[in-house]
């Protein structure tokens, strides 16, 4: 069979990134443009900034992707874009160079749904094994996935209200940690003991999850202990937070596992780099014998290498999108 | 030589191709929220519709803003990406300016562009001189100015606005290619859109760091 180049392109949030990846699984090469340090001063990632930095980048990224490749447009077979979820301002970039490129060399578009990314980041550590069970973390999403096969998705339950990163980040700022605070809180928790009693939340039978009322219980007591003078050791704080979200992420994904009888698992998205997640789960299926998979952290957040995995079972599935593809701010992975 | 000129600047799409002075094509189409949904489709009819391939185009002409922040992404998105891909010199105009040539009087032309807030964007010219420089300002303060220039005036745009009377704006893209296709063209990693505007969170970072 003909060798499959997709060009990958991702622009859902603070990061600009082009990527070409061989077949699915071989990365030829990613350039990733991040904003972090653009956005640190504001306390989290502002649209607009974010918008007006990816136009700025977008060619310069693309230009050296190309020649890290070595690969003339003309020899790509498709481009994948990242059409949603995300920031719609963000997204637009992307999908308007995506559109553009797919008209300028007359070469398919393929639609991925950014989801679908974070899951096929695994693949290019490792090809994917089904069925699997898939946990989505990150500053955006908690979402727990079944996939029977390549590029289908069952969406099992997801949060209810604000994504695990999110909780994060907002629990980082109370404690006065800089964006973005959450690998801070990972590192913090491991030097801390779990001394706080904090609640586990939604602690039901669904696969759904909550995490504002996690963060509310954090603010109060911050505020308490300082009402009663008392100085918070942020350590044992961190411990206690990463304990409960631990709890609460193990026990649904385990359940999942069980219930849909699989025995594979994959972390995916930013927060699947934290440290005292992929220990806790690691030891987990061990214990119950599940093949566990989880993105280096180089592809555990926001790149276009899993969105060209990604896009190439996508263009093998045959899904195409035409020159009136548009950006969604919310949609299901489907 | 062959120009592609593009304006999604606003809520209509403005696009054209001239070849030898002569306007081969072009389709002004309002489009409001569905402008990124539309833009790249219709590019590639207006092409197909006249025979042209993208390499076929010598020069793009793009309006750069100021007027709507995603609108003005979706055209110069375009633009930068053609350009660099295929090589093609690249020419940015301010949406201002392109206005301003639409109308043929003997009065002075006031491009208007309804920034919110009492705000617009506005240049002011008469025949071929700029009177004013392309701003962002009140809209009370342009006006103290035009009457103080003492010449008939005449607003145009494709906003209302309660207490003005305007003329709406269509584009006269022959017009608006040949008096800017030999302007300098620049390297298009270089092209930025015009916001004539920080964002808010700069913009109150900003006062936040004066107050201090």
């Amino acid at each position: 069979m003909k060798d499959i180049y997709i060009l990958g392109i991702e622009s859902s949030c603070d990061e600009t990134s082009f990527s070409i990846v061989k077949n699915g699984i071989e990365e030829i090469s990613t350039v990733i443009s991040t904003q972090i340090d653009i956005h640190k001063k504001y306390g989290g990632v502002v649209p607009e900034i974010a918008s007006r930095a990816h136009i700025k980048n977008i060619t310069f990224v693309l230009e050296e992707c190309l020649e890290q490749a070595k690969i003339k447009m003309e020899d790509i077979t498709a481009i994948a874009i990242t059409y949603g979820p995300g920031l719609i301002g963000s997204l637009l970039v992307g999908v308007e160079c995506a559109k553009t490129l797919s008209f300028l060399y007359n070469k398919p578009l393929i639609p991925v749904h950014h989801i679908a990314g974070h899951i096929y980041a695994n693949n290019l550590v490792k090809r994917l094994e089904f069925p699997l069970i898939a946990l989505v973390i990150s500053g955006g999403h908690t979402e727990l996935i079944y996939m029977k096969s390549d590029y289908s998705f069952e969406k099992l339950g997801a949060t209810l209200d604000d994504a695990v990163g999110e909780c994060y980040d907002k629990v980082a700022k109370v404690l006065g940690i800089e964006y973005p605070g959450g690998p801070k809180i990972d590192k913090l928790a491991s030097l801390g003991e779990k001394k706080y009693d904090l609640p586990i939340p939604l602690n039901d039978d669904t696969y759904d999850f909550s995490f504002s009322g996690l963060k509310s219980a954090v603010i109060n007591l911050v505020h308490k202990e300082k009402l009663r003078g008392k100085e918070i050791n942020k350590e044992d704080l961190a411990a206690s937070f990463q304990d409960v979200v631990i709890k609460s992420l193990t026990k649904k994904t385990m359940h999942a596992v069980k219930e849909y009888n699989v025995k594979n698992l994959i972390l995916a998205g930013g927060v699947a780099a934290n440290s005292g997640i992929r220990k806790e789960f690691q030891k987990l299926c061990e214990e119950n014998n599940i093949n566990y998979t989880f993105p280096s952290i180089k592809y555990a957040t926001d790149n276009a290498a899993m969105i060209a995995s990604a896009g190439y079972y996508a263009y093998l599935k045959g899904r195409r999108a035409d020159l009136t593809l548009n950006a969604v701010s919310s949609d299901e992975l489907k | 030589m062959k120009v592609f000129y593009i304006d999604t600047s606003s809520s209509y799409l403005y696009i054209g191709i001239v070849e030898d002075c002569k306007l081969k094509g072009s389709l002004k189409k309002e489009y409001g929220t569905n402008l990124s949904k539309y833009t790249m489709d219709e590019i590639a009819k207006l092409f197909s519709s006249l025979s042209l391939k993208p390499n076929d185009i010598d020069k793009i002409i793009v309006v750069s803003g100021p007027g709507s922040y995603t609108g003005i992404r979706i055209g110069m998105t375009i633009a930068k990406i053609y350009a660099f891909a295929l090589q093609k010199e690249i020419i940015t105009i301010t949406s201002l300016d392109a206005m301003a040539l639409s109308l043929d009087v003997d009065k002075v032309i006031v491009p208007l562009i309804d920034a919110r807030r009492g705000f617009v964007y506005a240049g002011v010219y008469y025949k071929d001189t700029v009177l004013m420089p392309n701003q962002y300002l009140k809209l009370d303060d342009l006006c103290t100015y035009l009457d103080k220039l003492n010449k008939d005036y005449v607003f145009i745009s494709n906003n209302s606005f309660p207490t003005l009377k305007v003329l709406p704006y269509s584009p006269d893209i022959l017009k608006i290619v040949l008096k800017y296709q030999d302007k300098e063209s620049i390297n298009p990693h270089l092209v930025e859109p015009t916001y004539f505007k920080l964002t808010e969170a700069e913009e109150n970072l900003r006062n936040s760091q004066d107050d201090n």
